[in-house]
C-alpha cells in the first residue's frame, strides 16, 4: 500500500495545479494588458521609507511609552489598532512584491537570455517570502505585533535582498524595463 | 449496461470530435492531437472487433493496446507543449530545462533498478508499466501547467480544453492504475468503471472547447514601450493629482 502514495501524491498535486491555474485564468482573464487600479493611498514613498514604517510599527518605542504612561484598557487598545495597523503593512508588502514578480515574470517569458538557475533561484525567493509574509501575519494576529518584531526586521532583509537579485536579474535579461521596474518598486505601485 | 453506455457514449463523443475538425479544418492546428484521438478510436474499434469474432485473443489485445494508448498519449503532451510555449522563447527555455531533468531522473532510475536486479523492471506487469507512463506524464504535465500559471501565459479557448481534459484523465489515471493494481480494488466493478467515466468527462470538456477554433491569444511583445509610455504617463498624473490635491488642502486651511 505504502508504494501507492507517491502516485496518489503525483495525481492529488496535478489535479491541485490544475485547479489553480484554471482559478488564475478566469481571475485574471483580460487584465494582462490593464494597468492596476491606482490605490488611492499608495503614496511615493521608498522602501526606505516603508521599512521606517515597519520598524516603527513592530518597534518598542511606541509600546513602551503607552504601557509606561496610560492604563490597561488604553494598552488594550493600542494592541488591538496596532495588530491591524501591522497586518495591513504586511499585506500591502505581499501585495508590492507579488506585483513585482509578475511585472517580472511579464517581461521575461519571451526573452532569449533568460538564465534557468537565477530564475529558479529568483522564484525559491519570493515562495519563501510569500510564506514567510503569510506565517507572519498569522503570527502578529496570534501574538500582536510587539511581540514579532525580530521575525519582521528578518522579513526585511529578504525583501531588500529579493529587490537586489530581482535588479540584477532584470538588468541582465531586460536592461530596457530594469529601470521602470525599480521605479515601480520604489514607488509601491506596478502595473498589473 | 451502464459499462456499455460509457463506451458507445465515448465513441459518439470521439466521432463527434473529429468530425468538428475536418468540418472546421483545424485538425490541422491541433495534429498531433486528433491523430492522438483518432488512435484512441481506431484501437477501441479493433477491441470490440477482437472481442466479438475472436474472444480468446482480447485479454492479450487490450494489454497491448492498454500500452499503446499510453504511450500515445505523449503525442497530447507534445501538442501542449509546441502551443504554449510556441511564441515565448524565455518561458520555454525553463521548461526545457526542467522537462529535461525529469527524464534524466526516469533514465537514472531505470539504470538503477537495472543494476541492483530488483525494483523497476519494464516487463515486471503491463499494469505497472502502464501506472509508470501515466505517471510520468503527470509530472511533465505539472511542470508545463506550473509554467503556464507561473509565467502568466495566455492559453486559447482550444488549449485551455485540451490541458484541462487531458490533466484530470492523467491524474485519475495515476491515482486509479496506482489502485487498481492493488488485489482487492481491481475486480471491483465500481473500481473498473472509474477511468471510463474520468475519460468520458475529458472527451466532454474537448467537445465544450474543441467545437470551433479559438487561437492563442498573441504575446504583446511589439507594445512595451508603449506600455512603459502608459504606465509612466498615468504614474504622473497621478502625482500630479496629488500634488493638486495637497494645494487645495493648503488653501482651505
Amino acid at each position: 500500500m505504502s508504494q501507492l502514495l507517491p502516485y496518489l501524491f503525483l495525481g492529488l498535486l496535478l489535479s491541485a495545479v490544475l485547479a489553480w491555474w484554471v482559478w488564475d485564468a478566469i481571475v485574471h482573464r483580460g487584465s494582462a494588458e490593464v494597468l492596476a487600479p491606482q490605490q488611492p493611498r499608495s503614496s511615493v514613498r521608498s522602501v526606505g521609507s516603508q521599512r521606517d514604517l515597519g520598524e516603527r510599527i513592530f518597534g518598542p518605542q511606541d509600546w513602551d511609552f503607552v504601557s509606561r504612561e496610560t492604563t490597561s484598557e488604553i494598552q488594550r487598545i493600542f494592541q488591538r489598532e496596532r495588530t491591524v495597523l501591522a497586518i495591513a503593512w504586511l499585506r500591502r508588502m505581499r501585495l508590492q512584491v507579488s506585483q513585482v514578480m509578475r511585472a517580472h515574470v511579464e517581461a521575461v517569458q519571451q526573452s532569449e537570455d533568460l538564465r534557468l538557475a537565477t530564475e529558479i533561484r529568483l522564484a525559491l525567493s519570493y515562495f519563501m517570502f510569500l510564506f514567510l509574509c503569510n506565517s507572519l501575519i498569522g503570527w502578529v494576529w496570534f501574538r500582536g505585533p510587539v511581540r514579532t518584531r525580530k521575525i519582521v526586521r528578518q522579513t526585511l532583509q529578504w525583501t531588500v535582498q529579493l529587490r537586489g537579485v530581482f535588479e540584477q536579474l532584470m538588468a541582465s535579461v531586460d536592461p530596457a524595463s530594469c529601470g521602470v521596474a525599480r521605479t515601480n518598486f520604489n514607488r509601491g505601485t506596478v502595473r498589473n | 449496461m451502464f459499462t456499455q453506455l460509457l463506451w458507445w457514449a465515448g465513441n459518439a463523443a470521439e466521432v463527434l470530435l473529429l468530425v468538428r475538425s475536418v468540418q472546421g479544418k483545424f485538425y490541422r492546428k491541433y495534429p498531433t492531437f486528433y491523430f492522438y484521438l483518432g488512435s484512441v478510436l481506431l484501437v477501441t474499434l479493433l477491441r470490440f472487433a477482437v472481442f466479438t469474432f475472436r474472444p480468446g485473443s482480447y485479454p492479450a489485445l487490450y494489454w497491448y493496446t492498454q500500452y499503446f494508448a499510453a504511450t500515445i498519449g505523449y503525442a497530447v503532451i507534445l501538442e501542449i507543449y509546441s502551443q504554449a510555449f510556441k511564441k515565448y522563447r524565455g518561458a520555454v527555455r525553463v521548461a526545457n530545462g526542467l522537462l529535461l531533468c525529469i527524464l534524466a531522473a526516469v533514465i537514472l532510475k531505470i539504470v538503477a533498478g537495472a543494476v541492483s536486479g530488483s525494483g523497476w523492471s519494464p516487463g515486471e506487469t503491463m499494469a505497472a508499466l502502464e501506472r509508470d507512463l501515466r505517471a510520468l506524464q503527470a509530472a511533465l504535465l505539472l511542470v508545463i501547467i506550473a509554467l503556464l500559471a507561473y509565467y502568466k501565459i495566455p492559453a486559447g479557448r482550444n488549449l485551455t480544453g485540451i490541458v484541462v481534459g487531458y490533466s484530470f484523465y492523467v491524474a485519475a489515471s495515476v491515482v486509479s492504475v496506482g489502485f487498481g493494481s492493488l488485489p482487492g480494488f481491481g475486480p471491483r466493478p465500481g473500481w473498473r468503471s472509474v477511468l471510463p467515466i474520468t475519460y468520458l468527462a475529458a472527451l466532454s470538456i474537448w467537445c465544450f472547447t474543441l467545437w470551433s477554433y479559438h487561437p492563442n491569444p498573441e504575446p504583446s511583445s511589439g507594445s512595451k514601450i508603449e506600455r512603459d509610455y502608459k504606465f509612466l504617463s498615468e504614474q504622473t498624473k497621478r502625482i500630479l493629482s496629488r500634488a493638486r490635491s495637497y494645494l487645495k488642502m493648503g488653501g482651505e486651511l
